[in-house]
Parts: C-alpha cells; sequence; structure tokens
C-alpha cells in the first residue's frame, strides 16, 4: 500500500431501509486522512444514519465501509477506532464527569494510573478540572457538551464523528464551539466527520463538504466550489446566504443568452448540454446584484424591503414579476427606501443555469 | 434539636425545610386526610397493646395516654404488651398450659416466600423487560399482552388450573411452589413496569457506551440498570406489599410448614371457639406491618427520586 494514499474513511454503495423508508441509497464518499469533513443537509437526509453506520452501530443492507483501507463493513464496534459525539450529547447520567471520561478506556483496559493521568490532561484541556465530581445533570449545556468531545477525545480516536454537536447549544457558545472543534481538530489532526444542517457551521468549519440528499451525496467539493459550482438547484440553494434568487428563463437559439422577466442576458457562455428554447432557470447570487451605475446596462427595479444587518444590508427588489434580493454595504444601501425606482446590474459572469425539468447545472 | 434533626436524616428523611410552597392552609387539609387514612392502621396498632377488656369495652378506649389530661379517663387503656407475647406462646384450650403457637415459622415462611420470590421475579422480569424494550420480537406487543393477562382475572378463577397443575407435578404444600407460583404473578408486573422505565431512557447513551467499547451485556449492567434503580425500587416494594398480603393462594397451595401469616392469622382468630380474639390478632397485625414498613421506609429515597430527571437534551 506503501505510496498510494488510502483514505482514512471509504463508503462505496451503501444502501439501508428502514421498513418502506429509504434511509441511505447508493451512498458513497471518501474522506482522506486528517480532513475536516463535513456531511450538509436538512434533517432526514441519512445524516445520522451515515454516521451511525461509519460507526457500527446500523448493519448496513448493501455496501461496503472501509476504514484505512480495511473493510470494516460488518466488524464489531470496538476496534474501530471510531469514536462520536451525540446530538443529545449522550453522557452517562448516573457517572460523574470523571467516570464519563473514564469509562472508554476502562472498557479498553486502560491501567487506573494512565486513567487518572488522561482524564486529568482531558479535564484541563477543556477546561472541566472544577467539574470533575459532578454529574452530568448539574452541568450547563456547554459544559455537557465539552465532557461529551471529552469522552470522545480521550481515546485518541483516528475518525471522531461528531453529529449537530452544537445544535442544542445557545448563539453565543455555539460561535466559541467552533472555533474550539477547529483548534481540537488542529491539535490532534484526526480525520472528522461533522454532520450538520447548519450552512454557516458547515461552510466555516468543514475542508471538505458533501451536500446530502435522499441518502446520497449530491454533490461534495470544497466550500468555494459549492458555492461557485452547484450542480443543480438544491445546492445552490442550500449553500449560500441569503439564497441564490432564481428567474425563470428560456435559452435562446444561440445557447448563448437568455429571455428572461429582466430582458435578455447574455451570458458569454455557451451551454452546449442545452437545446434552443429549453426552459432554464437563472441563478443569480445576492452578492452579484447592485444599483447600476449611469450608463451601464440595467434592469429597472423598484424596491420593496430593506432589512438592515449590520455592516450589510439586504435589499429586496421587483423586476419584471419577479422578487430578487440582493446584498449591499450598509452605505451604499443607505440612501434607499421602499418604493425607490432603481435600476440593477447583474454581474452576467457569474450567473447559474439549470435546466428547469430537472434542475441540473447546465454546461 | 439539632441532635434528632442529622438522626432523621440519617434513616433517609429529608431535612425538614418547613412548610412548603402550597402554604399552612393545605397543608393542614392534606394533613388531616392523612391522619384519615391512617386511622384504621393506627386503631389495629392501639388495639395489640390494650388488654382485652379494654379492647372490647363501650365506649371505646382511644389512647393510651390522656396527654396530660386533654383525654378524658374512661377513654384512655392502659399498654400493656401480653398480646404480643399470646402470639408465639398461649394456651390453646381454656385452663391449659401455655403452648407455642408456630407464629415464628410462619413469620420466618412469608419472609423467606414473599422476598424470595419477589427478588426472583425482579431478576427474570428486568432481564425480560430490557429484552422486551431493545430487541423486540415480531409482535412484541402480543406477547406482553399475554404476559399481563394472568393478571386480568381474579386469582379464584384460575386456582382450580392451578392447583390441578401443582398435584401433578407435586409442588403442593412445597416452598419452591409457592414461591415459583408468587414469582410468575409477580413476573408481568415486573416486565411491565421495568419495561416502561427502560423505554425512558434514552438509546443514544447505550450507543455511546457501545462505542465506548462495551458489550450489549456490559450496556445492560453498567449503563441502563444503574439508571432504573428508581424502578427496581418501587417494583420491589409494590410487589413485595402484593406478595407479602397474598392469601387465597397461600390458603390452598401452602401447606402445614409452608404456611405464611396472612393464613396462619385466619385460622389463629377463628379456632378455638371462643369467638374473635381482637387483641390477638391486631397484635399479629402489628407484627405483620413492620418488615413491609422497614423496607418501604429504607427504600423510600429511591422511590422518591428518579436518577435520569434532566440529564438528556432531548
Amino acid at each position: 500500500m506503501a505510496g498510494s494514499k488510502v483514505p482514512a474513511l471509504r463508503l462505496s454503495g451503501i444502501s439501508k431501509s428502514y421498513g418502506k423508508v429509504r434511509a441511505l441509497d447508493d451512498l458513497s464518499f471518501d474522506v482522506a486522512e486528517g480532513r475536516f469533513f463535513v456531511l450538509f443537509g436538512p434533517s432526514a437526509v441519512g445524516k445520522t444514519t451515515t454516521l451511525r453506520t461509519i460507526a457500527g452501530l446500523v448493519a448496513t443492507d448493501a455496501g461496503r465501509l472501509e476504514i484505512n483501507g480495511h473493510d470494516v463493513t460488518t466488524a464489531p464496534i470496538a476496534g474501530r477506532g471510531v469514536s462520536m459525539v451525540f446530538q443529545s450529547f449522550a453522557l452517562y447520567p448516573h457517572l460523574t464527569v470523571h467516570e464519563n471520561f473514564a469509562y472508554p478506556l476502562k472498557e479498553e483496559g486502560v491501567g487506573r494510573e494512565e486513567i487518572d493521568t488522561r482524564v486529568k490532561e482531558t479535564a484541563a484541556m477543556l477546561k472541566l478540572s472544577h467539574r470533575l465530581e459532578r454529574k452530568p445533570n448539574t452541568l450547563s449545556g456547554g459544559e455537557q457538551q465539552r465532557v461529551a468531545l471529552g469522552r470522545s477525545l480521550i481515546r485518541r480516536p483516528k475518525i471522531l464523528l461528531l453529529d449537530e454537536p452544537l445544535t442544542n447549544l445557545d448563539a453565543k457558545l455555539r460561535h466559541d464551539m467552533r472555533a474550539e472543534l477547529k483548534r481540537l481538530h488542529r491539535q490532534f489532526g484526526m480525520t472528522i466527520v461533522y454532520a450538520t444542517p447548519d450552512e454557516l457551521e458547515a461552510l466555516s468549519m468543514g475542508e471538505e463538504i458533501a451536500v446530502m440528499r435522499n441518502g446520497a451525496v449530491v454533490q461534495r467539493g470544497t466550500p468555494d466550489e459549492l458555492y461557485e459550482r452547484p450542480v443543480d438547484t438544491y445546492v445552490a440553494g442550500k449553500i449560500g446566504s441569503p439564497h441564490m434568487n432564481m428567474v425563470r428563463a428560456t435559452l435562446s437559439a444561440d445557447l448563448s443568452s437568455l429571455d428572461t422577466p429582466l430582458g435578455k442576458l447574455l451570458s458569454g457562455r455557451k451551454f452546449h448540454s442545452g437545446a434552443a428554447g429549453e426552459a432554464a432557470l437563472v441563478g443569480i447570487r445576492p452578492s452579484d446584484l447592485r444599483p447600476a451605475i449611469e450608463g451601464e446596462a440595467a434592469v429597472p427595479s423598484r424596491v420593496h424591503l430593506i432589512e438592515p444587518l449590520g455592516d450589510v444590508t439586504v435589499v429586496s427588489v421587483e423586476a419584471g414579476g419577479e422578487t430578487l434580493r440582493m446584498v449591499l454595504p450598509e452605505q451604499s444601501a443607505s440612501g434607499l427606501k421602499p418604493g425607490d425606482a432603481v435600476p440593477i446590474a447583474i454581474d452576467l459572469s457569474k450567473i447559474h443555469i439549470f435546466r428547469a425539468a430537472s434542475g441540473q447545472a447546465m454546461t | 434539636m439539632a441532635e434528632h434533626n442529622s438522626i432523621w436524616e440519617t434513616l433517609g428523611f429529608r431535612k425538614a425545610s418547613g412548610v412548603g410552597e402550597a402554604g399552612w392552609g393545605r397543608t393542614l387539609a392534606v394533613a388531616i386526610v392523612s391522619f384519615i387514612y391512617f386511622l384504621p392502621v393506627l386503631f389495629i396498632i392501639f388495639t395489640a397493646f390494650k388488654p382485652q377488656d379494654a379492647a372490647l369495652s363501650v365506649p371505646p378506649t382511644l389512647s393510651p395516654t390522656s396527654l396530660f389530661g386533654l383525654i378524658p379517663e374512661q377513654f384512655v387503656f392502659t399498654p400493656t404488651l401480653e398480646n404480643f407475647g399470646s402470639v408465639f406462646m398461649r394456651s390453646m384450650t381454656a385452663g391449659g398450659a401455655p403452648e407455642p403457637t408456630g407464629f415464628d415459622r410462619y413469620f420466618f415462611n412469608s419472609i423467606v416466600i414473599a422476598s424470595s420470590s419477589v427478588l426472583l421475579a425482579l431478576v427474570i422480569g428486568t432481564l425480560a423487560a430490557f429484552g422486551f424494550s431493545r430487541y423486540p420480537l415480531k409482535g412484541n406487543d402480543t406477547y406482553l399482552f399475554i404476559i399481563l393477562t394472568t393478571r386480568m382475572l381474579p386469582a379464584i378463577v384460575v386456582i382450580i388450573p392451578v392447583i390441578l397443575m401443582f398435584r401433578v407435578v407435586g409442588l403442593s404444600g412445597s416452598y419452591t411452589g409457592i414461591i415459583l407460583l408468587y414469582t410468575a404473578f409477580n413476573l408481568a408486573f415486573t416486565i411491565w413496569m421495568m419495561k416502561s422505565f427502560f423505554d425512558e431512557l434514552s438509546l443514544d447513551v447505550e450507543d455511546a457506551a457501545r462505542i465506548d467499547g462495551s458489550s450489549d451485556t456490559g450496556v445492560f449492567f453498567k449503563i441502563a440498570l444503574p439508571q432504573v434503580i428508581a424502578g427496581l425500587a418501587a417494583t420491589f416494594v409494590f410487589g413485595l406489599i402484593l406478595t407479602w398480603n397474598e392469601f387465597l393462594f397461600a390458603l390452598l397451595l401452602s401447606g402445614p410448614d409452608t404456611r405464611t401469616v396472612p393464613v396462619a392469622m385466619n385460622q389463629a382468630v377463628s379456632s378455638g371457639g371462643r369467638g374473635t380474639d381482637w387483641t390477638l390478632l391486631a397484635a399479629i397485625e402489628t407484627l405483620f406491618l413492620i418488615p413491609v414498613f422497614l423496607v418501604t421506609f429504607f427504600l423510600q429515597n429511591h422511590l422518591l427520586r428518579g436518577v435520569t430527571f434532566g440529564t438528556v437534551k432531548r
């Protein structure tokens, strides 16, 4: 195997059904060693089932799971070198923090002194040293979260699975824990698979993101790749905030320009996979719209809603019967008020074209 | 008084925090209702200490003390321990010499039979309940329902088939027989109780233990069981009370050597043709109350407190 890079984790063609519900549908992806990998998608797309499959808690119907090149599809849970943080934290309620930390080591047969050292080390790292004798239900949400993390890290797993670990925390704590998790990842260098329905978490933490839908990966890539080149309207709608504007359009005979309610848009590219007259959707990021300067090609529009968000302002305008949202720096939106007529310019080099029927990106 | 408090605390009472949020009025109302509930028990306990004439006097004597002259003299009786002596030793014929009544044996029987059948049911039932809760069979609920049907009929209805079964296998009158019977009866209750406690636990916690390296057996003993200690205590106490007081099966299925107190009590007060000896009956009942009272008393902290409360966010 020397020379060839074996991925830390590889799922090929994994399927799992619960009765008539297909939780995982021919799911395949691999994760390089040491990568912070995010499974992203709304609830019930199979993120948790995927993590539970990797941990060995779920017996799959079909497919193959490899860890460091070894087939562990039917291997016992213990010995996979995988640990997991649950959304509910799943702390042992009858044990103290110390005993919670010690549990995986005890089950592994680690000696008492070694356990004590590592528990203290872990507690210090997570600022829990003063909480070791407490029961979980006497701790705050943030502390419980850190106990759950510590219990997973203390075994020094090769792969750490995190199932929406921040969902049960308040906004401020979430922010702190995001930084904390990145720090721990840098410090230990283990492979992390992180499931989240939160776009901000996915983009800010993931070195690589797999967008899931109906138990399968729709697209994977770096945050930039997903943002710049979404493969379909599903990914385009999930990544980027505020969401991409979608405008109905028809592809012209030259396969390059589009007829839209906003007028004719010249993309400057040729969409060879499209057909003349094909119904399409034009996706425009809110950040690719701005008020036009004089003499520039512009679409007439009327402001109908202004949402100041501090340093930026989201301005909703109506143009050709469509509602478009644009993100403007605070100072360039300051003069606008609802009802104003504003000609807007579109950055045509950055528009996305999708097939109306399938939602797939046109190339 | 401080020393007094600590004694009560070591016995399991929480430190009295005065009148709670409900206020004096409601507390008083509850105290009155509780006292009315407790009256029959109190009456029996007093009767156990009364001389025979005081027990049957009209108007009835009500108190062993005049409470510093508060209670008129004709309602006060002089307490005696004589009745407790005659539970174990008394003359069976008029004017005859005192002889052992065998009640020491009956108390021993009651304790052995009730505790072993309840414990046995607790062990088997808890394992079964975990199975029903975590590894459901096809048609799981049907089996649970069938298990409960054994408790749907009054004992008198099933007694005939049970007697016949015991005759056939030769279990009548033996400890094994009556213990097995009570175990079977307690099982239904234990399985249903414990299953509901296991159902309440977070499955994530058990999965976390599996990932941390525990076997299924380890998950049961180290993770699930410690979380349902309150449930075990409650099930144990309820089962014990039911079994301790059971009369009909014991009457028909226990032999002279395995007779339990409720059966012996019945025979003691109705034999001899002298009418019912109320003070003797009251003394037996008072003694009979002590073991269950103690067990409940020492388990009360577990009964009141669920250890899993508020530990898992859902």
